[in-house]
């Protein structure tokens, strides 16, 4: 009896647990209808995207990638000559790290396909607005793709899986097609999106902004590439290379996207004094010269360490700086007068004294020797010599007349007949945590941020990713190259004017005067790296090729300053092979997908 | 239990291993000599065909004679390639790799350093040359002619001095045409008294790779 107990029981148990239905919605995961059917929804599921957007920001490093962490001073300039410090060479970078962000590409390619299913919840506006704001992410994410690798996969759809492999393993398309693709999803962009958005996000104009920026390098890459390439089988398929004859389609692009923007931003002109201003560019949260920018905050855990990194530890309250600007770098606004005419180097009362009647925006870009920040001045010297005679020429040659009286030393405690040798600033002969050059990078340092808070991961100083001062430099490239000389010059003298230099004149107006330009008003902004690439001109001008520094001197008999323009300190050379001007496919991918193969030539 | 511990592990990974070698020369196909290069100065690409039609390539590097070796090969079925050297690029062969297997490749260099003579004067070394095409034929343009100084008997692109070699290249950017028949002077002026250096002259083409083509080296006691 007590077993039917049992038996009844159980069974009853069976019974009753059976009639549960199985097909309850889980609450763990997140159906379509939840995400795509409201405005909340699907704001937060584009919070997603654009946090993984390929901004290449100041956590951005080329040879690890994204949201690095504090040491900042990994700076892609650092790979070129624009900075020199912690890479060794520019191998450490040039090859990338294998970026494949398929995964982001698919989370943009289920907006783009689900939402229009949800169309009557939301007006045609918002939708439209949130199916550009998609077509803009995606082209961000292929322009990334294509600058790097050339041709890739072009994904449009959301791929089902699982699915036979033979869907799943994809072909290379052509680096054109891949080009016109991007140009086709911002075009979309642009006319499905209203005129503003909310900071961070993008609007018609941050599109046509990026299109300036991508139409410019697809035309130099097919315009360059193709007299300066690496022959290969992805180079054969068109993998990787563009016919030249796509050039000046592409120019033309470039300007007609850049125009959109007129009047619709301005370069920022808020301050009189051009050194401020043009300092609080890269500061002032309500410039009208941002485009699109990327905010940091504290409480999110999404702090940078600019501050921390890029200035010496002496004005900082914490970490440490290893990348600093090149002496070529600033010969690029003008060659200093350190010397005098019969040879011998200036002697200068101050080392701040060379600084006078320099362009406004160079000294807002670099911190020279003499210069102050929060309260502290770069008292940057190299060392002493108790006496100094003869030409610069002389004592930088292979038998220096001066050496036996010159001091240097790895330490800013040491002196010597009760002078420090080296300042605080530096430059030390050990290590590489005071500057080489006798140059800092000024661009955005925070100014007013107290010592105290220059801490790691302490920086919220907003990254402009766009700004209009690059469109305007896209525009003026796009034109010199197609011959539209006098737009050029108008353009440039919008930067040039706000830069506080001299202006330029019809004759000025060279491509390389435009480059020249560009290089000096976004340095430091990561797009150098990307220029000397897309201009093909890397692997000349890093062949084998040491960078200077401006070292100051205290000659003691005088009490005066010299400055000498000498191999920095380190005297790494940096040399870029042609096979670099394409990163390899990842080696995951090829293995993963026989059909990605050729790789690019020469991996 | 530790007898269980010591059991459970007694396969033998009975595989062979990487027993097999490569090696050979890069033969100069205007000289038949080896081709006159540095360590590193250009690779053998291997390709191992008997598992995957696109296989990661891996590379021997050339050493500084012109030879080539590797004793750390797994056996199998191989293309392989001189790649990445200052000569005409050449096509693969496919060939089977087994105990030690020789094979020499010959190839066209870009140029040769023909009629080298050198001359120290004090401590300035001087050296003069012609460059000569075996192809002049679409070569690429000409960047440069270097001396390289060094130390050692391992003198090169990658191993010089670079007060000595670097700085007193001359540029050139030109085509065959403007640089047949001339004869270059190559100034290498401070030597330091009292030293042995080894010196050679190295001109590279503008191709996918910049690597030179050397002349012989020489060898300079400087008084």
């Amino acid at each position: 009896m007590k077993r039917f107990k049992y038996i009844i029981t159980i069974t009853a148990g069976l019974i009753l647990a059976s009639c549960h239905k199985l097909a309850v919605t889980p609450l763990n995961i997140l159906s379509d209808n939840a995400v795509f059917s409201s405005a909340t929804g699907v704001t937060a599921y584009f919070a997603n995207i654009y946090s993984s957007l390929p901004i290449e920001d100041f956590k951005y490093e080329q040879n690890n990638g994204f949201n690095q962490d504090w040491q900042n001073f990994y700076h892609p300039g650092a790979l070129c000559g624009e900075l020199v410090g912690p890479y060794g060479s520019t191998y450490d970078g040039a090859g990338g790290f294998g970026y494949w962000p398929y995964d982001k590409i698919r989370t943009v390619n289920v907006l783009i396909e689900t939402l229009p299913k949800y169309a009557s919840s939301f007006t045609d506006v918002q939708k439209n607005q949130w199916l550009g704001e998609a077509y803009f992410c995606r082209a961000y994410f292929y322009f990334a793709l294509a600058k790097r690798y050339g041709g890739i996969p072009i994904i449009k759809t959301v791929q089902s899986y699982p699915a036979p492999i033979n869907e799943l393993q994809v072909h290379r398309d052509k680096e054109v097609d891949v080009w016109k693709f991007i140009e086709d999803d911002l075009d979309k962009a642009y006319q499905m999106m209203p005129e503003t958005s909310v900071r961070g996000r993008a609007n018609r104009y941050v599109a046509a902004a990026l299109e300036s920026r991508a139409m410019l390098y697809a035309a130099t890459i097919a315009k360059y590439g193709s007299a300066n390439f690496v022959a290969g089988d992805a180079r054969s398929a068109g993998f990787v290379g563009i016919d030249a004859s796509e050039a000046n389609a592409f120019f033309q692009k470039a300007i007609d996207a850049a125009k959109l923007l007129d009047g619709k931003y301005s370069l920022y002109q808020k301050s009189a004094d051009k050194v401020k201003n043009y300092t609080d560019v890269f500061l002032d949260q309500d410039s009208p010269e941002n485009i699109f920018v990327k905010d940091y905050s504290l409480p999110s855990n999404t702090a940078h360490s600019w501050d921390a990194t890029m200035s010496p530890r002496y004005m900082t309250a914490d970490g440490l700086s290893r990348a600093y600007p090149t002496m070529e770098f600033v010969e690029r606004f003008t060659s200093l007068l350190i010397t005098n005419a019969d040879g011998t180097p200036k002697r200068f009362t101050n080392t701040g004294d060379l600084m006078t009647g320099l362009e406004p925006r160079l000294l807002a870009t670099v911190y020279f020797p003499g210069a102050t920040l929060r309260g502290l001045t770069f008292d940057t010297q190299r060392g002493l010599y108790e006496h100094f005679t003869g030409t610069a020429a002389a004592e930088l040659s292979s038998n220096p007349p001066n050496q036996q009286f010159r001091h240097l030393s790895g330490s800013t405690d040491a002196l010597f007949n009760g002078k420090r040798i080296i300042g605080f600033t530096g430059v030390s002969t050990d290590g590489d945590d005071k500057t080489r050059t006798g140059f800092y990078v000024r661009k955005y340092i925070d100014y007013n941020k107290a010592q105290a808070d220059c801490g790691l991961y302490k920086s919220t100083t907003s990254w402009i990713d766009m700004r209009y001062a690059e469109v305007l430099l896209n525009r003026a490239e796009a034109d010199v190259e197609l011959g539209n000389t006098s737009d050029a010059l108008t353009t440039i003298n919008l930067i040039r004017t706000r830069a506080g230099a001299t202006l330029a004149t019809p004759g000025d107006i060279t491509v390389d005067y435009i480059r020249n330009e560009r290089c000096m008003e976004l340095a430091f902004e990561k797009h150098y790296w990307w220029d000397i690439r897309r201009w093909r001109i890397a692997d000349q001008i890093l062949d084998n090729t040491r960078y200077h520094a401006l070292l100051p001197y205290l000659v003691l008999d005088e009490n005066k300053y010299i400055f000498l323009r000498e191999n920095e300190p380190f005297q790494r050379s940096y040399t870029f092979e042609k096979k670099y001007y394409y990163e390899p496919l990842p080696g995951g991918e090829l293995n993963k997908n026989p059909n990605l193969y050729p790789n690019n030539p020469n991996y | 239990m530790i007898l269980v511990a010591g059991f459970s592990c007694t396969k033998v990974d009975n595989l062979p291993g990487p027993n097999a070698g490569f090696k050979g020369r890069i033969i100069d196909k205007t000289t038949s000599a080896n081709l006159l290069t540095e360590t590193s100065g250009m690779q053998i690409k291997l390709e191992e065909l008997s598992w995957s039609a696109t296989p990661d390539p891996q590379y021997i590097p050339s050493k500084q004679d012109g030879t080539f070796e590797d004793d750390k090969l797994f056996k199998g079925h191989y293309r392989v390639t001189p790649y990445g050297g200052a000569f005409w690029p050449v096509d693969g062969v496919e060939l089977d790799i087994n105990g030690t297997t020789s094979h020499d490749f010959e190839v066209t260099p870009y140029l040769a350093i023909k009629n080298l003579t050198n001359s120290l004067s004090g401590t300035t070394l001087t050296l003069t040359f012609n460059m000569v095409a075996p192809i002049p034929d679409g070569l690429p343009q000409i960047i440069d002619v270097k001396p390289f100084v060094n130390d050692t008997q391992f003198v090169g692109s990658g191993a010089n001095i670079n007060n000595y070699s670097d700085v007193n290249k001359i540029t050139l950017n030109s085509n065959y045409s403007d640089v047949v028949g001339k004869t270059y002077t190559l100034t290498i002026p401070s030597l330091k008294s009292g030293r042995t250096f080894y010196a050679r002259v190295g001109v590279r083409v503008n191709d996918s790779f910049k690597q030179y083509n050397y002349s012989d080296i020489i060898e300079v006691k400087v008084p």
